[in-house]
């Protein structure tokens, strides 16, 4: 009687303890330890301040140029993945790449810093930032998120922009956007790919305040897109720096509760667009592709063959979609 | 993609699982054969199947020592897994009513192409309920604490951010479970469900898969 007792009672006390003593480990909300460190965490990373933040940017070419402004997916990824962009560079063109606000290496606010307005501000100002007169054109690329925000944008100010390159956008009104959302997510409930994104909610938990404990999450995450079992159909993970959690349920929030359409002014926007979309995205295809490209009343549509969603991340894809892209600048330069 | 057929055999035999392994009819397992095994499928962060043996241990007391071990559905069945082991006690009775505690040390593995997770925790549960020797059904409270967890950056990781720091994390994670749980003995072998919803530990945050549950098969010898 008295041994199982003291046994369960020295279990309850050993487990108690392990749940309230401090070990001396790692903290996993510090920096730089579980993800890399933000620009306003480490001053030797290149940045920009506009419009109250400061963000992770890069550029390539003469700033002389016609200004090609590429705009990464997510919401919550960073451009490290469509870095082979910068050979537009040495073809004539000024490419600038940044992480949005909350994304990547760029520094981190409160949730309520991240509007979709905000997210279309702070290209404004990048524009404003790099751009030398106005008779220098200034053109879009914008993959997946990045081509909604760049159409956001352009349907905002439909006479700033000289030339949009859009690559499998979610869509432009919020329907569209949850339909392909659910299609690209549909794994089966017993893969591993859906059980590894899921089974890490046991290991981390963390506030909403506690970027780099769900950022390390986020990223744990974004396996799942390069699995082969996954609908977007790419050949492997996307190289990432660093997620951004926080802006990623926050605009999705947002979605949800603004249902935003992105459509209203497009018609104004006479400019030929090129919209590609991927062979191997199953959960994208021609038809959602026509559905969302036809917001454009000027539209060159090209699949990408061989490739799936992360078409111009991988060479294959990127040396099927650079000479679509070259000469459709090219046409407008 | 290629599947194990262990998964899809328990789904076939109709066995199902969830946090605390053993659910235990308190008014049979009193007295009779000592050991339980059983075995379990269900939603435990993602689809989830489990064996788990039990044995009461001769005391005035019913105290079950326990441990069980689980895993997630996929194509590798030993990159993530859980084990746990404990006590279970039976603290107050009156009549049919019953309430026990349950205190377990816990391990969990998770392994992608970008980290090795190897995490030391601990689950406390409280279970309060209405038993009969057929059946019983039974309200249930957990509190999963993530305490310690190893973290391994692998190559996917450090190719892009050679920086990241391998090494013990503390502390990392907590969630609590609420639910309920009910069974029906036949003989010697006892059927139980459980099911419920899992917060984090601040009461906001929710997982990717906010609940969970279980289906056990379980025999008494």
């Amino acid at each position: 009687m008295k041994l199982p007792l003291h046994l369960f009672t020295a279990i309850a006390a050993t487990a108690i303890g392990l749940s309230a003593c401090d070990y001396g480990g790692y903290e996993p909300n510090d920096p730089a330890r579980l993800v890399p460190r933000t620009v306003d965490e480490d001053a030797s990373l290149p940045s920009i301040n506009v419009n109250g933040t400061k963000l992770h940017a890069e550029t390539f070419g003469d700033p002389q140029n016609p200004i090609l402004i590429v705009l990464h997916g997510g919401p919550g990824a960073d451009y490290r993945y469509l870095l082979n962009c910068k050979e537009f560079a040495p073809q004539g063109y000024f490419v600038v790449f940044y992480d949005q606000r909350g994304s990547g290496l760029s520094q981190r606010h409160p949730k309520s810093l991240y509007t979709l307005k905000t997210h279309e501000d702070d290209l404004g100002a990048v524009i404003r930032y790099y751009r030398r007169s106005p008779a220098q054109k200034v053109f879009l690329l914008g993959h997946s998120w990045g081509g909604m925000l760049a159409t956001a944008y352009v349907n905002s100010n439909p006479t700033v922009i000289n030339g949009l390159i859009i690559g499998e956008p979610g869509g432009f009104v919020w329907k569209d956007v949850k339909d392909y959302i659910k299609r690209s997510r549909d794994f089966s409930k017993v893969s591993e790919s859906l059980n590894d994104v899921t089974y890490v909610d046991q290991f981390f938990t963390g506030r909403k305040d506690q970027h780099q404990i769900l950022d390390y999450k986020f990223m744990l995450l974004t396996e799942a897109d390069g699995a082969s079992d996954s609908p977007v159909g790419n050949e492997a993970s996307l190289p990432y720096w660093r997620a951004g959690a926080v802006v990623l349920y926050a605009l999705l929030d947002l979605g949800d509760e603004l249902k935003p359409d992105w459509t209203t002014n497009l018609a104004q926007f006479r400019t030929r667009v090129l919209f590609v979309y991927s062979q191997n995205n199953r959960a994208y295809g021609e038809a959602h592709a026509r559905k969302v490209s036809g917001a454009f009343p000027n539209v060159q549509l090209e699949r990408i063959n061989d490739v799936g969603h992360g078409m111009l991340s991988f060479p294959r894809g990127f040396a099927n979609f650079f000479p679509l892209a070259l000469t459709y600048l090219n046409g407008l330069r | 993609m290629q599947r194990t057929g262990i998964p899809s055999l328990l789904l076939v035999l109709g066995l199902s699982t969830r946090a605390g392994a053993q659910n235990i009819n308190w008014q049979v397992f009193r007295d009779g054969p000592a050991s339980t095994i059983s075995v379990n499928a269900g939603l435990d962060y993602g689809v989830a199947f489990g064996v788990a043996y039990g044995r009461r241990v001769s005391t005035r007391l019913p105290i079950v020592v326990a441990a069980d071990y689980s895993f997630p559905a996929g194509d590798k069945l030993v990159d993530d897994l859980k084990v746990r082991s404990g006590l279970q006690m039976e603290v107050m009775r009156a009549g049919r009513f019953s309430a026990t505690v349950k205190a377990n040390g816990v391990f969990r593995r998770f392994e992608n192409s970008r980290a090795l997770l190897q995490n030391f925790g601990s689950e406390f549960a409280g279970i309060a309920g209405y038993y009969t020797r057929r059946w019983f059904v039974a309200g249930e409270v957990t509190f999963d604490k993530a305490v310690i967890t190893h973290v391994k950056h692998l190559k996917a990781a450090t190719d892009l951010n050679p920086g990241l720091v391998t090494g013990w994390y503390i502390p990392t994670g907590g969630n609590l479970l609420t639910g309920v749980q009910t069974g029906v003995t036949l003989g010697r072998t006892d059927f139980t469900f459980k099911v419920g919803q899992v917060v984090s530990q601040d009461f906001r945050a929710k997982p990717l898969i906010p609940f969970y549950t279980q289906l056990s098969y379980g025999i008494r010898f």
